[in-house]
C-alpha cells in the first residue's frame, strides 16, 4: 500500500476517534473528571444501531452504499447514547458526593455494568451490521488508495457532526453557556446559567458524539463488547495530546493519533517514503504496537506539555 | 485489649462494621468447612481457593502501599502482577524460551528485580502527574507491557504462554519430595462421602504455606511502616500533597519509595502465582486484574490493611463464586455476570460507604498509645492537644462522615497524642 493509501486509512480511523475524543474533552471540562465508560458509551451506541438496523431493515434506498435504515439506526444509536449517559448521571454522578478522583473510580463501575450487560445480551463474540462489504472505489485504485464507500461515509458524517458542534459551541446560547461553565462553572453558575442543565447537554452532546463514533467504528472493524473499552485509551491519548478541556483539541489530538495509528506501518520503512532518509532506513516497530505508541506520546506530553497542544496554561 | 487475653472486651470494643465483617467471615468459614466436610468443596480445590485469596490479598496490600498510604492512583497493577509471574516462570520453566530450570528463589529474585525496573521506568515520569493524569498514564503505560510479553515471542512465548513450572519447594530438602512422600488419607465426617487427602492435596497446602508466609510478612512489614514516621509522611501527602511539601518533605521521593514498595509486593504476588497456576499467559496481564484488586482496596477501606485483606477474600469469592452458577442451574455466562457484580459493588461502594467497610480507624493508634488515653483522666498540663477540633468522630470508630477518598487519619493521630480528655 502507498503513502496515500495510509493516510487514506489514517483520515477514516482519524474520523472515529475525533468524534469520541470530542465528547470525553467535553465531559472532561465540565463534569469535570475522567471517564472511564466513555469508550463503553461508544459500544452502547454502536449494539444500540445494531438492534434497530436489524428490526428496520434496509428502508429502500441507499447513500454512499449505506442503506437509508442504517442511518435510522445510526440516529437511534446516537439517542441511545445520549439517553444511557443522562440516565447515569442522574442515577449515580449526581448523588454522589465525591471529588473527581472518586466519581473517575466510580466510572470504571459504571463501564463494567455497561460492557456486562451488552455481554449478557449479544454474548463475547464479534458481529457486523448486515450490509454487504464493497469492493474499494475503481479510480482510486492506481493510486494505492483502497477505501470503499463506506468509508467516505464515514468521514463525510463526521465532518458533519462536527460542523454541526462547531456552530452550536460558537453561535447558539447553548454553546456560550458550555463554554462559559467550562471557564469558569462558578462564575457561570452566579451569573444565571443553570448549570445542572448545561451538565444534561453536555452528556447529550459528548455520548451522543461517542455512540456515532461507535456505530462508524462497528461499520469499519466489527462489534464487540470490548470495542469501546479497547478503543478508550487511544481516545484518552487524543484528548491529553490535544489538551483536555478544548473542544478544538480533541479534534485535533484524535486526527493527530488515529493518523499516527494508521501510519505505523510506514515507520520502519521510513527510508523508502521519507526524502533525504537513506532507503533502507526504518523504526522497526510493528503495527501491533500501533496503540503502544499512541499511549507513549501521552505520557510524553503529559510529562512535557500537560495542557496539550491547545489547552490553555495552567488549568 | 488482645483476643486472647480478654476475648469477651475485644469483642465489645468492635464497631459496627467490624462486627458484621467478623460475623460473615464465621459464617463463610463455617459454610465452606460444612461443603468440605460433606464433600460438596473438595479439599485441594477448596486450597486453590485459599492461595487465590491471599494471592489477591497480597495484591490488595500492594495498592493499598499506593494508594491507601500515599494517594498514588496506580491503574498498572495487572503489569507488575504478570512481570513478577513472567520473571518467576522465565527462570525457572522448562520450556522457556530464555534461560529456564533456575531454582524458584532465583525465579522470585528476578521477578521483584524486574518489578522494581519496571516501577522505576513507571514512576519516574508519571508521579510528577496529577492524579487523574497519573490513572491514565498508568494504565496506558500496562497496556504497553502487556502488547510487549504478548507480542515479544523470543523473549515470552508469546499468546503461547509458558508451561513446565515447577512448584515452590522443588530442590528443597525436605519439603521438594513432601506430597509423594505423605500418605493418603481418608477421613470420613458425613458417611458414605469421604474425603481424600492425596499427593495434590499436599501440594496445594504447600502453596498454602508460601502465600500465608509472604500474606503475614507483608502484613507485619506494612502495619509497621504505616504507624512510622515514614507511613505518617505518606499519608500528610494522601490528604495534602502541597501540605507536606510545605513542611519540608521531598514528597517525590516519598511517592517514588511508596510505589516501589507496593510494586514489590503485587509482583511478589505474581511469582506466587507462578507457582500455584503453573502456567503464565499474556491474558494474566489483563487490565480487569488491576480492577478486581481496585475493588477490593475500595470494598475493604482504603489504607487500611485488614480492609484489603477483607477485600481481597470477597473479589476470590466473586470470581470463583461465580463458576458454581452454571451448577445451580442458572443459565447466565459466568463471565459478564462477574464483571457486572464488580461494577456494581463499585457503584454502591462509592455512592453509599465511600471510605469502605473497614476504614482505617484504631490500627493507626500504637498499642501503647491506646492504652495511655484509656483511663481518660484529665490530664492538668494545660497543654492544648494538636488540633482539638473535629477530633471526637473518628477515634470511637463510627464515621459515616468521611469524604470518599480522604478518611482523615491524621484525627486519629490526635489519639496518640495523649493530652486529649477522652
Amino acid at each position: 500500500m502507498t503513502v496515500l493509501g495510509y493516510v487514506a486509512n489514517g483520515l477514516v480511523f482519524s474520523s472515529i476517534i475525533v468524534l469520541g475524543s470530542i465528547g470525553l474533552s467535553l465531559v472532561y471540562s465540565i463534569a469535570d473528571f475522567a471517564n472511564f465508560a466513555h469508550g463503553d458509551t461508544m459500544t452502547v451506541g454502536a449494539y444500540a444501531a445494531l438492534v434497530t438496523f436489524g428490526a428496520v431493515g434496509g428502508l429502500g434506498g441507499a447513500v454512499l452504499g449505506l442503506p437509508y435504515g442504517f442511518f435510522l439506526a445510526l440516529l437511534v444509536g446516537i439517542a441511545a447514547g445520549a439517553v444511557v449517559a443522562v440516565a447515569t448521571e442522574r442515577l449515580i454522578y449526581e448523588p454522589l458526593t465525591t471529588d473527581s478522583i472518586g466519581l473517575l473510580i466510580t466510572s470504571i463501575g459504571v463501564a463494567f455494568v455497561y460492557r456486562a450487560v451488552i455481554q449478557i445480551g449479544f454474548g463475547a463474540d464479534f458481529t457486523r451490521f448486515e450490509i454487504g462489504a464493497l469492493r474499494p472505489i475503481e479510480w482510486l485504485i492506481p493510486y494505492g488508495i483502497r477505501v470503499t464507500r463506506h468509508d467516505v461515509a464515514i468521514v463525510a458524517s463526521a465532518v458533519v457532526l462536527v460542523s454541526g458542534l462547531h456552530v452550536l459551541l460558537q453561535y447558539t446560547d447553548l454553546g456560550r453557556k458550555m463554554r462559559a461553565m467550562a471557564d469558569n462553572p462558578t462564575l457561570a453558575r452566579v451569573s444565571g446559567i443553570r448549570t445542572r442543565r448545561i451538565r444534561y447537554w453536555t452528556w447529550v452532546i459528548g455520548a451522543g458524539l461517542a455512540a456515532a463514533g461507535g456505530v462508524f467504528l462497528g461499520l469499519f472493524n466489527q462489534l464487540s463488547p470490548r470495542m469501546g473499552f479497547n478503543l478508550l485509551l487511544v481516545i484518552f491519548a487524543a484528548v491529553i495530546l490535544g489538551g483536555i478541556g478544548s473542544v478544538y483539541g480533541a479534534m485535533l489530538g484524535g486526527f493527530l493519533i488515529g493518523m499516527i495509528n494508521q501510519l505505523t506501518p510506514l515507520l520502519s520503512r521510513l527510508g523508502e517514503v521519507l526524502p533525504l532518509v537513506p532507503d533502507g532506513f526504518g523504526i522497526p516497530i510493528g503495527i501491533e504496537y500501533a496503540n503502544a505508541i499512541a499511549f507513549v506520546i501521552m505520557v510524553a506530553v503529559l510529562l512535557a506539555r500537560p495542557t496539550g497542544i491547545a489547552g490553555e496554561e495552567a488549568v | 485489649m488482645s483476643l486472647l487475653g480478654d476475648p469477651v472486651a475485644w469483642v465489645s470494643e468492635l464497631t459496627r462494621p467490624e462486627t458484621w465483617v467478623l460475623t460473615g467471615s464465621l459464617a463463610f468459614v463455617g459454610a465452606l468447612f460444612g461443603a468440605l466436610a460433606v464433600g460438596a468443596l473438595g479439599p485441594t480445590y477448596f486450597l486453590f481457593l485459599v492461595g487465590l485469596a491471599g494471592m489477591y490479598a497480597l495484591l490488595s496490600f500492594g495498592l493499598n502501599a499506593q494508594w491507601g498510604f500515599t494517594g498514588l492512583i496506580n491503574f498498572s497493577v495487572a503489569a507488575f502482577f504478570g512481570v513478577g509471574a513472567y520473571g518467576a516462570a522465565l527462570m525457572t520453566a522448562d520450556a522457556s524460551p530464555i534461560a529456564g530450570g533456575f531454582s524458584p528463589l532465583v525465579g522470585l529474585a528476578v521477578g521483584l528485580l524486574v518489578a522494581l525496573v519496571l516501577a522505576l521506568l513507571i514512576g519516574i515520569p508519571t508521579l510528577r502527574l496529577r492524579a487523574d493524569y497519573l490513572a491514565i498514564a498508568s494504565l496506558g503505560l500496562a497496556e504497553v507491557v502487556r502488547l510487549v510479553v504478548l507480542n515479544e515471542r523470543w523473549l515470552t512465548n508469546g499468546s503461547a504462554g509458558l508451561r513446565g513450572i515447577p512448584s515452590f519447594f522443588v530442590g528443597w530438602p525436605v519439603l521438594s519430595s513432601f506430597p509423594e512422600t505423605m500418605p493418603g488419607l481418608q477421613i470420613t465426617v458425613v458417611p458414605g462421602s469421604p474425603v481424600v487427602l492425596e499427593t495434590p492435596f499436599w501440594e496445594a497446602a504447600l502453596n498454602v504455606v508460601v502465600i500465608a508466609a509472604f500474606t503475614l510478612g507483608t502484613y507485619a512489614v506494612l502495619r509497621r511502616v504505616h504507624r512510622s514516621p515514614w507511613g505518617r509522611v505518606l499519608r500528610t501527602i494522601r490528604s495534602d500533597e502541597d501540605l507536606a511539601r510545605a513542611l519540608g518533605k521531598h514528597t517525590y521521593a516519598f511517592k517514588m519509595q511508596s510505589f516501589v514498595l507496593g510494586s514489590l509486593i503485587m509482583a511478589l504476588a505474581g511469582v506466587f502465582y507462578t507457582h500455584l497456576n503453573l502456567y503464565v499467559g499474556p491474558g494474566d496481564l489483563d487490565p480487569i486484574t488491576t480492577f478486581y484488586v481496585w475493588v477490593a482496596v475500595i470494598l475493604g477501606g482504603s489504607g487500611s490493611n485488614r480492609g484489603a485483606l477483607f477485600g481481597g477474600i470477597v473479589v476470590v469469592t466473586i470470581r470463583e463464586g461465580t463458576r458454581f452458577l452454571n451448577d445451580l442451574a442458572i443459565p447466565v455466562d459466568p463471565a459478564p455476570l462477574r464483571l457486572l457484580l464488580i461494577g456494581v459493588l463499585i457503584l454502591v461502594v462509592m455512592r453509599y460507604r465511600p471510605q469502605g467497610i473497614l476504614p482505617p480507624q484504631r490500627e493507626l493508634i500504637w498499642p501503647a498509645a491506646r492504652r495511655s488515653t484509656e483511663p481518660a483522666t484529665p490530664t492538668e498540663t494545660g497543654v492544648r492537644a494538636r488540633g482539638t477540633s473535629g477530633s471526637t468522630a473518628d477515634a470511637d470508630g463510627e464515621s459515616d462522615g468521611d469524604t470518599a477518598t480522604g478518611v482523615i487519619d491524621d484525627e486519629v493521630e490526635d489519639a496518640t497524642g495523649g493530652e486529649r480528655n477522652g
